[in-house]
């Protein structure tokens, strides 16, 4: 596999288990959010305008799951595409340090754009959803992020 | 993350682009219902169907999984209930043919349940809850509505212990049901116990017995008194030289399935031919193998 193709299957591979655990399976918050792990690293491989699509198309994707809060999850991922991009050009670094933060910072932010949008009916408490939720969703989200990007780091030297 | 060739991030197509993008991403917010739908169900029905119809197969295997324990349950609970009438018809049928012979025979034969130890060593032999204190005696005939079970072995007050003819122990003495034939019946063990059979033994030579003849207690001895029936000829087992023949005889009673009996108490008589009349005598090895529902 090229080196210019590998960000699209990763990003094509964890959109489907992304939904293949979440919908398919129906696991629910005890799987990882592996399409916002895509994301943020795809968006440090593209420019800011890609990474903003696809962000929106992830977006969609989601909403059309959640009829209640349409345009939430669109407006949070095309936002944090457009942020993981221009990332690249304020942070320069793979470190595990660097990628656990990143990852971290990119859900937590991602979950708080939402939590903000998705209105005042259907909003949680912001201290269980955002401080709590979002926080160890985030925590998740890196771990597995940083073990994927591990994984990546082996197969690509191999 | 370093995958690719670095990327152009910034220029101006890309942030024109990502501006864009941006903008249509806070106008799906404010989108009206109908287009929301329309973009709803146009992703519903193809990226994501695969996965939607992932989550239906599965949850239609979960309740179908519900559904066949549920169903398991209740094919357990109605195969109980119908073990559970099966036996109880079995024991009204058994119950009211002894009522009939009881009724015939009181008031010397009392009405017994019969027990059974199950233990090794202990297969012939049974507990029935009447004792010396009811008028049970040593040697007592113990009988069911087919014929003889067996005969009793020790009294105590309020039990005793009798055994029946599958013991190897086990004699009586026997005669066709015209008289025409007398001999001695007694165990053939089996290569296993659900091979025991009966064999009556010394009768004439140049006297044939045909199967499907009534065999009944002769009353000679004093032991058992006339005419309880032992079995039916079944052919022949033996012919020594030209002398003796035994017959194999099909019990009249199978006593592992035997729960209720008469025993004979004090003042019984000694013949008792007429409380099984022959028409409507039938080996219980006949019976068991009919439908108790039927």
């Amino acid at each position: 596999m090229t080196a210019s193709r590998r960000p699209v299957v990763l990003v094509v591979s964890l959109g489907v288990l992304h939904f293949v655990l979440h919908v398919g399976f129906g696991i629910g918050r005890a799987a990882p959010d592996l399409l916002t792990i895509g994301l943020l690293l795809m968006a440090r491989d593209v420019g800011v305008g890609t990474a903003a699509g696809l962000g929106l198309f992830f977006g969609l994707l989601e909403d059309s799951l959640s009829v209640l809060a349409f345009g939430a999850n669109s407006v949070a991922m095309t936002a944090i595409g457009i942020l993981g991009s221009l990332t690249r050009d304020l942070f320069v670094g793979d470190s595990r340090l660097f990628v656990l933060s990143y990852l971290f910072v990119g859900k937590w932010t991602r979950d708080f754009i939402q939590w903000i949008l998705v209105g005042e009916e259907l909003r949680q408490p912001f201290t269980s959803e955002v401080l709590v939720q979002g926080g160890l969703g985030a925590l998740y989200v890196a771990l597995v992020g940083l073990a994927l990007t591990g994984f990546i780091r082996l197969t690509a030297d191999s | 993350m370093a995958y690719a060739p670095e990327p152009e991030t910034s220029g101006t197509r890309q942030v024109v682009m990502a501006v864009g993008i941006a903008l249509l991403s806070v106008g799906t917010l404010y989108m009206a219902d109908e287009p929301q739908q329309r973009v709803t169900q146009a992703f519903q029905v193809s990226v994501l169907r695969p996965f939607i119809w992932t989550q239906e197969t599965l949850a239609q295997a979960r309740i179908r999984a519900d559904q066949i324990d549920d169903l398991q349950s209740e094919v357990d609970s109605l195969t109980a209930v119908v073990s559970t009438q099966g036996a109880l018809v079995d024991e009204n049928r058994t119950l009211r043919d002894l009522l009939g012979l009881a009724e015939r025979a009181s008031p010397t034969y009392l009405r017994a349940t019969l027990i059974r130890a199950g233990g090794t060593g202990s297969e012939s032999l049974f507990f029935i809850d009447k004792g010396s204190a009811d008028g049970v005696q040593v040697y007592a005939p113990v009988v069911s509505a087919h014929g003889l079970v067996g005969r009793i072995l020790e009294v105590r007050a309020r039990s005793a212990v009798g055994m029946d003819w599958t013991n190897p122990d086990f004699r009586v003495s026997a005669m066709l049901e015209d008289g025409s034939a007398y001999g001695m019946v007694e165990n053939a063990r089996g290569e296993f116990r659900e091979a025991d059979r009966l064999v009556l033994n010394g009768t004439a030579y140049h006297e044939n017995l045909a199967s499907g003849t009534r065999v009944l207690t002769s009353g000679l001895g004093g032991v058992f008194p006339r005419g309880i029936p032992v079995g039916t000829i079944d052919g022949t087992a033996e012919v020594e030289g030209t002398w003796r023949k035994s017959y194999w005889m099909r019990p009249a009673v199978e006593p592992g399935s035997v729960t209720h009996v008469l025993v004979a108490g004090m003042g019984a008589p000694v013949d008792v031919s007429g409380l099984w009349p022959g028409e409507t005598m039938g080996t219980q090895t006949d019976e068991i193998g009919r439908d108790p529902g039927l």
